[in-house]
């Protein structure tokens, strides 16, 4: 029987829902390093998903064998289960089937909705954007001062006329290494699954935070490759200056805006990052966070296949 | 370059120019330099309907006119692809947001007060 296993998965998944999460949101280190912090986040969202089913799946399989293969292997030849099935067995098998199809369901969904939306922007940039001063980039004729990528097997990096007007050449080199930071470490596949499974639980604020987390995180990194592409003096100065123009001219204000709380936190968290830079985390909890970040994807995953206890 | 989309491009941004309907010959007199068949404008001028950027009206040969002006196309591009909009925002990239007036003014005294 598997009742300790299904207890134990329970435990994690209820762990790995709210505490973990908002412990890794408030603590300080991320901002130290954000690539680490990225790949813990990942964890925290994969192990999640695999504890919350597995944990139902453990229980309901529970009267046809000693371990999750087995017992799965068995009902799956519809061999007759070893110990009396009650009502909440098949409950919890049908709620593990349902969560799962709706966990990759609207992963699958998301990626969808995602790319034709990119296709659309695409189709409506390229009828109006002219080649840029880079051979990636390209200037849309607007006042306001905007810089974004879109993403994709085409990606498309594009400067508006008015940010062009509003920097000058360092700072402009800056957003570009920043965007092309974002384009290369293809950062949109970090958010997907926080961008599919806010929408796929609504009810869990946890979601919310977490992706707005990783948002922010994915921010920082671009900023910290960025830094590593520009020479000059101060490069720091220069993308907190090109990051702070962008952010408040009045221009900006034409377009629709996000004029939020938490996104102008998260602006003011990336200028004081480059202008006052926190030390880079030591090696050694550099591994232990990605150990952590292991062990983490090891615990659900030896639950689910190891005999139980 | 004679590729779809760069043909798309140019017809549209001729016929934003004109302002005026124009029949599918007057186009290609128009892009004599590239030498295209009719069919060709054609099919530049029927994908541009599909997308919404063109329409034509029921005079004989149809002429043919831009759905909106140049700045109205960006402008609704940027309201768009820069809206908040629930997937929109994983679809693309933006280097920062804008922020409000209160904001802005703390990020320049940031910038400012770091004593360099």
């Amino acid at each position: 029987m598997l009742p300790a296993t299904a207890a134990a998965l329970a435990v994690l998944a209820a762990a790995l829902a709210w505490p973990v999460p908002s412990l890794l949101r408030s603590a300080r280190w991320p901002g130290r390093d954000p690539l680490v912090a990225l790949v813990c986040w990942q964890a925290i969202g994969l192990a999640g998903g695999l504890s919350i089913i597995g944990a139902l799946l453990v229980h309901g399989l529970a009267p046809w064998g000693h371990s999750l293969p087995e017992a799965w292997w068995s009902w799956v030849r519809g061999e007759a289960a070893g110990g009396p099935v009650r009502g909440d067995h098949w409950v919890t098998m049908t709620l593990a089937a349902v969560l799962a199809l709706e966990l990759v369901g609207v992963l699958a969904l998301s990626w969808y909705r995602t790319a034709r939306t990119r296709r659309r922007h695409r189709q409506l940039l390229e009828l109006v954007v002219a080649p840029g001063g880079a051979p990636d980039t390209r200037l849309l004729e607007h006042p306001a001062p905007v810089a974004f990528c879109i993403p994709g097997a085409r990606p498309l990096l594009v400067l508006s006329s008015g940010m062009v007007a509003e920097l000058d050449e360092a700072e402009l080199a800056a957003v570009v290494a920043h965007e092309r930071a974002h384009l290369r470490e293809h950062h949109h596949l970090y958010l997907l699954p926080f961008v599919a499974w806010e929408a796929a639980l609504p009810v869990l604020p946890a979601a919310g935070r977490a992706h707005a987390a990783v948002r922010e995180l994915v921010e920082m990194r671009a900023d910290d490759v960025a830094l590593h592409d520009l020479d000059g003096a101060d490069p720091r100065r220069t993308l907190a200056q090109a990051i702070v123009a962008a952010a408040g001219r009045p221009g900006a204000a034409v377009i629709p805006g996000s004029a939020l709380g938490v996104t102008g936190g998260a602006v003011r968290a990336r200028v004081v990052r480059l202008l006052e830079p926190p030390a880079p985390l030591p090696p050694a909890a550099r591994t232990g966070a990605l150990l952590a970040a292991v062990l983490l994807l090891l615990l659900p995953t030896a639950l689910l296949l190891l005999p139980a206890l | 370059m004679n590729t779809l989309g760069e043909l798309e491009r140019s017809v549209l941004e001729h016929l934003w120019a004109v302002g005026t309907p124009v029949t599918a010959t007057r186009l290609r007199d128009e892009f004599a330099d590239r030498a295209l068949a009719l069919t060709t404008v054609h099919t530049v001028l029927t994908r541009l309907e599909q997308k919404g950027f063109v329409a034509h009206d029921e005079s004989r040969p149809r002429r043919f006119r831009a759905v909106g002006t140049r700045e109205e196309h960006v402008a609704g591009l940027m309201h768009e692809v820069l809206g908040q909009a629930g997937d929109r925002q994983a679809a693309l990239a933006r280097f920062v947001g804008s922020v409000n007036d209160d904001e802005a003014r703390l990020l320049r005294e940031l910038l400012a007060g770091d004593g360099r």
